[in-house]
């Protein structure tokens, strides 16, 4: 819809992202194994949720602060078709995906049609609410209680006829180009929704929604796609984790553990920018892994009081400064054209 | 004398409040209408209520014939109406050019016809020059272009201005009535809310005075003038005083 | 029959506290616009505080009560200062920042009192109320939220102060046009709504097992019963609390206490879907 950048930017753009997205995949082959291999893993799977957040939340400004339910209904949707219908869990993604989404679209419609508060509010109960339920009998029985759900991680069925010392680092090695593909592909995908006519859209709806849908916005169709394609990505991180990570307990639920991370990248990455989100969701959910070993349950603290004072300085994020640069540019260039 | 909108026995309420309260009026096609009113009085709240914004617990809004009640606001900008807010309500994160464009791209699905309108809207606003600029840069008066173009791209049959001379100069009043009846004599209908009388008075055919929410008067502004109640209404604030 | 008056009972006694507890919160919702997500918090701090108080240092039950209920205001004011002020230019800042500082303490209280249930001493005897057996703290919780909830619907009507508050919640222009310090009544209300989130907190321990994450059950009660009946609506406020309270009990009693947890959520759905246009809609 708006100007489409100079070839020689969109290049450049092109370029920079070929070579992260290099660097990402050849991490291995420079040397990364092991635990390393399993943090960044880990970190990507992160990125699913930053840009889930990110897409929805930094462009509308309606706060989703359900990531952890709808990861956590995909987690358990495909380890429940696991243990109990014994689906393998390659062909439990998409199935699981579905599940997840399609239940968090039937919670939220109502709330998407209407402005105000509802969303968040709705957002922040189910996450606490679904864990209430989760825990409480009768369902506990069947979720797997203290210990979770145990299953076969995903692919080990292809280590049988491995020596065992190898089992263990080939799965590390196929988690790690797994997660690393889709996280590839989820930025791709986001970054291109993001500044796409729905892009703009939602982000008229964050910066004035009376505004825009008197600007002729349709501003329920745009909630809705939107919301769609956001939990589409916290769902396959969800699918992804619960199948990478037997077994699975109730904390995939926790707000702590799978929202503040992702909020904390977006905030600082700047909300509605794609690229500073995704930089900060690495940048510091390094640091984030690293936090565990030294003050273990205090990172979350952390992050949290991070958190507070970055809204309350920089509420643009720090790396969102680049979005106004974009902005300024575009201005520039419009200067020329009438010219 | 075909009426291009009719208001039939709206009420609205806030709480407890009664913003509206069984107002009926019509507008004809092609005529300047306004809407007069002390503070509070429920003129905003009218145009909320054509626009969109707000559904009335009673009454029913027609537009050419069609009810429109249930509509969003959405569908009725590509119904034809437009709208202009109270203070300057525009896209402070946009230049120019992109403020007008989002609303013409959102209506006309035609991405060239949507340029070339956008254009159009900016020549005839006199916005040209600042097409690239963001509006926290602009001048109160251009600022009002700014929306107006908004208002106009998309080429409504109706377009309701909520305090269209709020803060502008008399030379620039003249420059925003000038474009009215440019766009009034291609057979768009406006539906005015203003305090600045002096100007309103001499423009508009036929008005409608609130006052609590009730309608008090319609009709030709000079015999708003000489009612007794619109008189009492406003307390004896003189009509021809500027505000 | 015995169920029913059971319910009946029961939830009535629940009504009683979430109306004074909802109202506290519906003060702050009103005029800071943005709800304060750290008043489950504060609610659990303050029995905390009781317990402690009680515990260690032997005080008598009273000063303990009143004790904990004051540091609970000023924690109010503090967080205030801290979490809602300087973000009130951006409502979800403001979401962000509560809802941080709701974690915060949530985590301090995991580690500093552990994850054990913890329970203050209650009022002894009981009493039988249409034939059911009433423990006498529920008598003393019910009786002072009510008397609560009196005062504060007194105090807004009456006192110039409660008068600035409804204004500044109407309006925060306005009401700088009529000269009243919108920052100041902000004070005001953090440090009202902290000592009704005291005070149900100490009311209640003795009731309901303390735990580091108990203050989101109230959280979302208060939030259910605010959007069922009303921002600023006392009336509509008492009315829906009696509805979650019965609601409540009886999918307690029919459904155990598991699923009671999704009582609030299936009320504001219910309410998004029936009344859409927002009872916190107030025209923009």
């Amino acid at each position: 819809m708006f100007v489409r950048a100079g070839i020689t930017r969109r290049v450049l753009r092109l370029l920079h992202g070929l070579l992260a997205a290099a660097v990402l995949l050849l991490l291995p082959l420079l040397g990364l194994r092991g635990y390393w291999l399993d943090v960044i893993t880990r970190v990507n799977i992160f990125l699913l949720l930053t840009l889930s957040l990110d897409l929805y939340s930094g462009t509308t400004f309606y706060l989703n602060l359900g990531i952890p339910f709808i990861a956590g209904s995909a987690a358990y949707t495909i380890a429940l078709l696991n243990v109990y219908q014994k689906i393998p869990l390659e062909l439990a993604i998409a199935p699981a995906v579905g599940v997840a989404v399609l239940l968090s679209f039937l919670i939220f419609l109502p709330s998407l049609r209407v402005r105000g508060i509802y969303f968040s509010i709705l957002s922040l109960l189910l996450p606490i609410i679904a864990m209430g339920i989760v825990t409480s009998q009768p369902f506990s029985l069947y979720l797997g209680g203290e210990g979770g759900l145990s299953y076969p991680a995903l692919l080990y069925s292809y280590t049988r006829s491995l020596p065992a010392r190898e089992r263990l680092p080939f799965l590390q090695l196929s988690y790690f180009y797994i997660s690393a593909v889709v996280a590839i592909a989820a930025y791709v995908l986001t970054y291109k929704l993001a500044y796409s006519d729905l892009g703009f859209a939602m982000r008229a709806i964050g910066q004035d929604e009376v505004l825009a849908e008197n600007a002729g916005i349709d501003t329920f169709k745009v909630k809705v796609v939107s919301f769609l394609a956001s939990s589409t990505l916290a769902a396959v991180a969800g699918a992804l984790y619960a199948a990478m990570r037997p077994p699975l307990t109730v904390d995939i639920l926790i707000p702590a553990n799978t929202l503040v991370p992702p909020l904390t990248a977006v905030v600082i990455g700047g909300m509605g920018s794609i690229v500073g989100p995704a930089v900060a969701n690495y940048l510091l959910l390094i640091v984030y892994e690293l936090l565990w070993d030294f003050v273990g349950r205090w990172r979350t603290v952390i992050f949290m009081a991070l958190l507070i004072a970055m809204v309350i300085s920089k509420p643009q994020g720090v790396i969102f400064s680049l979005y106004l640069k974009v902005k300024g540019y575009l201005a520039t260039k419009l200067r020329s054209l009438k010219t | 004398m075909s009426s291009i909108l009719v208001c039939d026995g709206i009420t609205k309420r806030f709480g407890g409040l009664v913003a509206l309260d069984n107002v009926s009026f019509k507008v004809d096609a092609g005529e300047i209408f306004g809407v007069i009113g002390p503070n509070g009085s429920g003129k905003t709240t009218l145009l909320n209520v054509i626009s969109g914004l707000l559904k009335p617990e009673r009454g029913r809004v027609y537009f050419n014939g069609t009810d429109i009640t249930d509509l969003k606001p959405h569908e009725r900008v590509a119904l034809g109406i437009s709208r202009i807010f109270q203070g300057s309500r525009v896209y402070y994160y946009l230049p120019v050019y992109y403020n007008v464009l989002l609303t013409a791209r959102s209506v006309l699905k035609d991405s060239r016809l949507a340029k070339a309108r956008t254009t159009w809207a900016l020549t005839l606003t006199g916005l040209l020059s600042e097409v690239a600029e963001l509006p926290t840069r602009l001048t109160p008066y251009k600022l009002r272009m700014l929306e107006l173009a908004r208002a106009i791209v998309t080429r409504p049959r109706l377009i309701l201005l909520d305090e269209p001379f709020a803060g502008l100069s008399q030379e620039e009043v003249g420059n925003v009535i000038s474009i009215v009846e440019y766009f009034r004599r291609s057979g768009t209908t406006f539906i005015i809310v203003e305090h600045k009388l002096r100007y309103l008075m001499k423009m508009a055919e036929r008005v409608v005075v609130l006052n609590n929410g009730v309608k008090i008067f319609e009709g030709p502004p000079k015999e708003a003038v000489k009612n007794e109640e619109v008189i009492r209404a406003y307390l004896g604030v003189s009509i021809g005083a500027s505000t | 029959m015995e169920e029913l008056k059971y319910i009946l009972v029961f939830g009535l006694l629940h009504s009683s506290t979430y109306l004074a507890f909802s109202l506290g919160f519906s003060l702050i919702l009103g005029v800071a616009k943005i709800p304060n997500l750290a008043y489950g918090a504060l609610y659990v701090l303050s029995g905390y505080v009781a317990y402690e108080l009680l515990t260690s240092l032997g005080l008598p039950y009273y000063i303990a009560a009143g004790l904990a209920i004051t540091l609970t205001g000023i924690a109010s004011l503090l967080i205030g200062e801290a979490a809602v002020r300087p973000a009130l230019k951006n409502p979800v800042g403001i979401f962000i920042t509560t809802m941080s500082v709701a974690y915060i303490l949530e985590e301090y209280f995991k580690m500093s009192m552990g994850l054990r249930p913890v329970t203050l001493p209650m009022l002894s005897g009981t009493v039988s109320v249409a034939g059911i057996p009433v423990s006498n703290q529920w008598l003393l919780v019910a009786s002072v939220s009510l008397a609560m909830t009196l005062a504060l619907v007194l105090f807004l009507r009456k006192t110039s102060v409660g008068v600035a508050i409804r204004a500044v919640a109407e309006s925060w222009e306005e009401s700088l046009r009529l000269s009243i310090n919108p920052l100041m009544v902000l004070r005001v209300t953090l440090l009202i709504t902290g000592l009704y989130a005291g005070m149900t907190g100490v009311l209640l321990s003795p009731l309901k097992a303390l735990t580091p994450s108990a203050g989101w059950t109230p959280l979302f009660a208060a939030f259910a019963v605010v959007i069922l009946g009303g921002v600023g609506s006392v009336v509509g406020t008492a009315i829906a609390s009696v509805i979650y309270g019965l609601v409540e009990q009886a999918v307690t009693f029919t459904l155990g206490s598991g699923l009671a947890r999704v009582v609030p959520l299936l009320l504001i759905v219910a309410v998004l879907l029936l009344r859409p246009h927002g009872i916190m809609g107030r025209g923009e």
